[in-house]
């Protein structure tokens, strides 16, 4: 057994690559974090080895859906006269390890079609006149660059059946080639075999109930994780060490919460795994009766490098802040400009032909113009009048992002009147079907509380959950608001912000205290936001409104309305002047 | 084809069954919609039904399914003009899967290319709404669907008829299914005009007491295991469930509907106070649909009560951010309505 932390990294990784290319389509995938570069080559390297396939496939993160599910295919239509399909990616891919690059950035649709693909290991699609089920068994490394703003859609991760996370993996890490693709032909024998006992099921479903994961599927890839490692082993029956290795690979990084009694103490000594370090006692008194969760799950931490209890620990209250990755929100750009239908067009004028209205167009005159021109030696005659253009309507979306002042001067009950003035606000962002954000800032920092979305529950639920208290970081509050009206508005969306607070900026951008430095700063970010062109609205919180907050509306260039005299009807008014 | 999960094998959720066999014996319910987190079954629930539809009759040959038994309106152009009684095939229910990305054409039917290409012929090759008259219409990540399909869903759903007016064709066909939808309420709101088209409507969460999730793993890995075996396992528990749905069907009819059941489905609604008669009818034919399957002669109080819920859940006038109080007001009025009616 490996002692030595570094290689612990890499040991994992080692395993994951062997298990998946044993397992393959029985847990779905990989959940690979990492950035791009040497390790993750390495490790698709390996994976590629073990698997014994010749090369792995790929499936760009903006492959428009006609490539994905396949379509008509254009050239053997017009060269044979009737609808030839074309095979789609995800079909060409059946049987085959494919990674997902920049999985992060998928539109929704994409993620619905992987999905569909792991769970039934079919494709169906409809379109083009074209309709077909075939197979689309796959193996998805989903390789996810994302930083803390932007994961993977939980759709997603929720059925892959092991998560590897590489980001803090360097090149000198890598260790020894543990297996080899004989490694995996005799472990693939051997799996049928692989016994694990109704205790040990029980105990892998009890860890992933104090984890907090709701989903069976993980459980269910656990499972085959654990009997995959014994079978890699060499055992016939289901250890220990194979338990704590599934709960680390399937299980700890899913995790919306964790243990108490693992999570009170940061660097669990090793002293649960000191008995099974020597190597002749190891496996056969505990084979029988499963270990209890909380020793499995101390089996588990143990093994874990240095820092990454920490990491999962953020990672956990991540999981459970975020239920939703940004993707979804991504995708409705995408959506924006829906086809509305087709036009007979002059192509060289620009514009998409509508491929399929044309050959319709000229589909009937067929008969004719093979008559009229018998010595014609084309299968189809399309001509200039027959050419079909798809016409697109730009509707844009709109986002409403919500600026919330959560301060301890902001006091508690204005938060309440706050909140109260922000259901308002959303009940209307419901009937005009705009996307919502949250941003709340306090103490120190401003946070995105919830990526753009169009959930009412998910913004609602965030909102009763904000906490109160603390100083006010306004100038942090009005960076934030500005990138991420930048980074949604580069999408295609409408920004408009509200913002809700007393003005009394007391934290400067370098996170010092003080009131001269907080709104100095406050202001030259508030500056720097109205150049930028978002616009916006400021309501006043103030239990008496003070100048402070005009002052900060003057400098955003903004509307300004104080809560005392805001009524739904009065709030409504202003936003909709302000975003007009 | 891969092999389905049994319908009988899945542990718990019972609302969801309960609403989806309560559709297959009584179409006229409206469809089912079923709203729940990732990884409570619910794909893998309606997929399953399937296995369990009975035969129908349907015109040989006829591309939408038409029922021979039944007179003229409400059948495609072709069976309507017919003066003999056609042949018939017996045929499985169809459940169509409507694939979200699917294109509007393949949906509501559009110009056969083919056989407009090689023969000039101008012929209308139906769609996927053409292939669920009479059977179920599924739709994965309903609340994703793009707004023009909705659009073209709606308005079929409510005439139960499809009128394709393009490429010069002018068709207009049966389009009768039960729409079934699912969806995770997280990643976004649902059309409230789609909503209301459906009869039906469950939540779903996941098991959190540990026997019922050991059951549930212990059973899926089984079936991952040796599906065909695990299939074989079950037989005997589908085709029972299979046959009562059958007799229910066959027995809808002569089941008595009480006048003081009409009288508490109506106030249950003005109690609610939604809007129109939907919500009335609905009750009343879902009560009726499980007194059936429960192979009794007439609906009862009880059989309201368990079905109150599930129809009158989506029917509140709705305040869009007190998703989480429908339930409750629901019940609540429920408990008021039936305790009042004991006494």
């Amino acid at each position: 057994m490996e002692t030595a932390e570094p290689s612990g990294v890499w040991e994992d990784a080692e395993w994951a690559a062997a298990l998946t290319a044993l397992l393959t389509t029985r847990i779905g995938g990989v959940h690979l974090r990492a950035p791009p570069g040497p390790v993750r080559e390495y490790w698709l390297t390996r994976l590629q080895i073990l698997s014994g396939q010749s090369r792995l496939r790929k499936i760009p993160a903006n492959v428009p859906e006609s490539r994905l599910l396949g379509g008509i295919d254009l050239a053997a239509t017009l060269a044979q006269g009737k609808p030839i399909a074309e095979r789609g990616l995800l079909t060409e891919c059946d049987d085959h390890i494919v990674i997902a690059a920049m999985a992060e950035r998928m539109p929704r649709n994409t993620i619905h079609h992987l999905c569909s693909a792991l769970d039934e290991g079919l494709i169906k699609m409809a379109r083009d006149g074209i309709e077909a089920a075939s197979a689309a068994r796959l193996t998805l490394i989903a390789a996810d660059e994302g930083t803390e703003e932007e994961t993977l859609h939980p759709a997603l991760t929720d059925r892959l059946g092991i998560s590897l996370d590489l980001e803090r993996c360097s090149i000198h890490d890598v260790g020894d080639e543990q297996f080899s693709p004989q490694h995996i032909n005799s472990a693939a024998q051997a799996l049928k075999r692989v016994h694990l006992n109704s205790a040990q099921r029980e105990t892998l479903v009890g860890v992933s109930l104090s984890l907090g994961i709701p989903s069976p599927r993980p459980t269910l890839a656990a499972l085959e994780v654990a009997r995959g490692c014994a079978a890699l082993s060499g055992r016939e029956s289901v250890a220990e060490e194979d338990l704590a290795r599934a709960v680390r690979l399937s299980l700890l990084p899913l995790a919306q919460r964790l243990p108490e009694a693992v999570a009170s103490q940061p660097e669990p000594p090793a002293e649960p795994e000191s008995d099974s370090n020597s190597p002749d006692e190891q496996t056969p008194p505990k084979e029988r009766d499963a270990p209890d969760q909380e020793h499995l799950l101390n089996a588990a931490f143990a093994q874990l490098p240095d820092g990454l209890l920490q990491q999962l620990q953020a990672r956990a209250s991540r999981n459970r802040q975020r239920s939703i990755g940004k993707s979804g929100a991504q995708q409705k750009h995408l959506l924006r400009g829906r086809p509305t239908g087709v036009f007979k067009g002059d192509y060289r004028r620009g514009g998409r032909i509508n491929i399929l209205a044309t050959l319709r167009a000229a589909a009937p005159w067929q008969p004719l113009r093979r008559r009229e021109r018998p010595d014609s030696q084309r299968a189809l005659d399309i001509r200039r009048d027959d050419i079909h253009l798809t016409r697109f309507q730009q509707r844009r979306d709109t986002l409403t992002l919500f600026v919330v002042d959560a301060s301890g001067s902001a006091a508690l009950q204005r938060l309440a009147e706050a909140k109260g003035a922000v259901e308002l606000l959303l009940a209307d962002c419901y009937v005009r079907r705009d996307q919502v954000a949250l941003i709340a800032f306090r103490e120190d920092r401003a946070e995105l509380l919830l990526p753009p979305t169009r959930s009412l529950v998910r913004a609602k639920k965030a909102l009763a959950a904000l906490p109160g208290g603390g100083a006010t970081p306004m100038a942090a509050a009005l960076d934030l608001t500005r990138e991420i009206a930048q980074r949604v508005d580069k999408g295609g969306t409408t920004v408009h912000y509200v913002l809700l607070t007393d003005g009394a900026a007391n934290i400067a951008r370098d996170g010092s205290r003080g009131r001269e430095f907080g709104t100095n700063d406050a202001l030259a970010a508030a500056k720097v936001l109205a150049a930028s062109g978002v616009a916006g609205l400021v309501i006043d919180t103030a239990q008496r409104p003070q100048p402070r907050a005009r002052d900060l509306a003057d400098a955003l260039k903004c509307p300004y309305i104080a809560l005392p005299k805001a009524d739904a009807q009065a709030l409504n008014q202003t936003i909709r002047a302000a975003s007009a | 084809m891969s092999v389905a999960y049994p319908f009988t094998a899945i542990v718990g959720q019972e609302d969801m069954k309960r609403a989806l066999t309560i559709a297959a014996v009584d179409p006229g319910v409206g469809g089912v919609l079923v709203l729940g987190e990732r990884g409570t079954g619910k794909s893998t629930t309606i997929r399953a039904l399937a296995a369990l539809l009975p035969k129908i009759d349907v015109v040989k040959g006829c591309l939408y399914q038409c029922d021979p038994h039944v007179p003229r309106p409400g059948l495609c152009a072709l069976c309507g003009k017919r003066t003999e009684t056609p042949p018939t095939a017996a045929q499985t229910i169809p459940v169509v899967d409507l694939p979200l990305g699917a294109t509007e054409d393949r949906v509501v039917g559009a110009l056969d290319i083919e056989r407009a290409l090689v023969s000039g012929e101008k012929a209308f090759q139906p769609g996927l709404l053409a292939q669920a008259n009479r059977g179920f219409l599924y739709v994965d990540e309903v609340n994703l669907l793009e707004d023009h399909i909705v659009d073209a869903l709606l308005d079929v759903a409510a005439s139960g008829e499809n009128v394709v007016e393009r490429e010069g064709l002018s068709i207009r066909h049966p389009a009768r299914f039960v729409l079934v939808g699912s969806g995770n309420p997280e990643e976004g709101e649902l059309r409230p005009q789609l909503q209301d088209r459906f009869g039906l409507s469950v939540d779903v969460r996941t098991p959190t007491d540990i026997a019922t999730r050991v059951e549930i793993i212990r059973l899926r890995e089984a079936f991952d295991q040796d599906r065909e075996g695990f299939k074989k396992k079950w037989a005997r528990k589908e085709s029972a469930l299979r046959r009562k749905i059958q007799h229910a069907r066959e027995s809808l009819d002569s089941v008595d509907t009480p006048a003081m059941l009409l009288e508490t489905a109506a106030r249950l609604c003005l109690a609610l106070g939604t809007d129109g008669l939907r919500g009335e009818l609905t009750l009343v034919r879902a009560a009726r649909a499980l007194a059936a399957l429960e192979g009794q002669t007439s609906a009862t109080l009880g059989h309201l009560r368990a079905v109150a819920t599930s129809v009158l859940r989506h029917r509140l006038r709705r305040d869009p951010l007190d998703e989480s109080n429908a339930d409750t007001r629901v019940e609540r009025v429920i408990a008021e309505i039936f305790e009042g009616g004991d006494s």
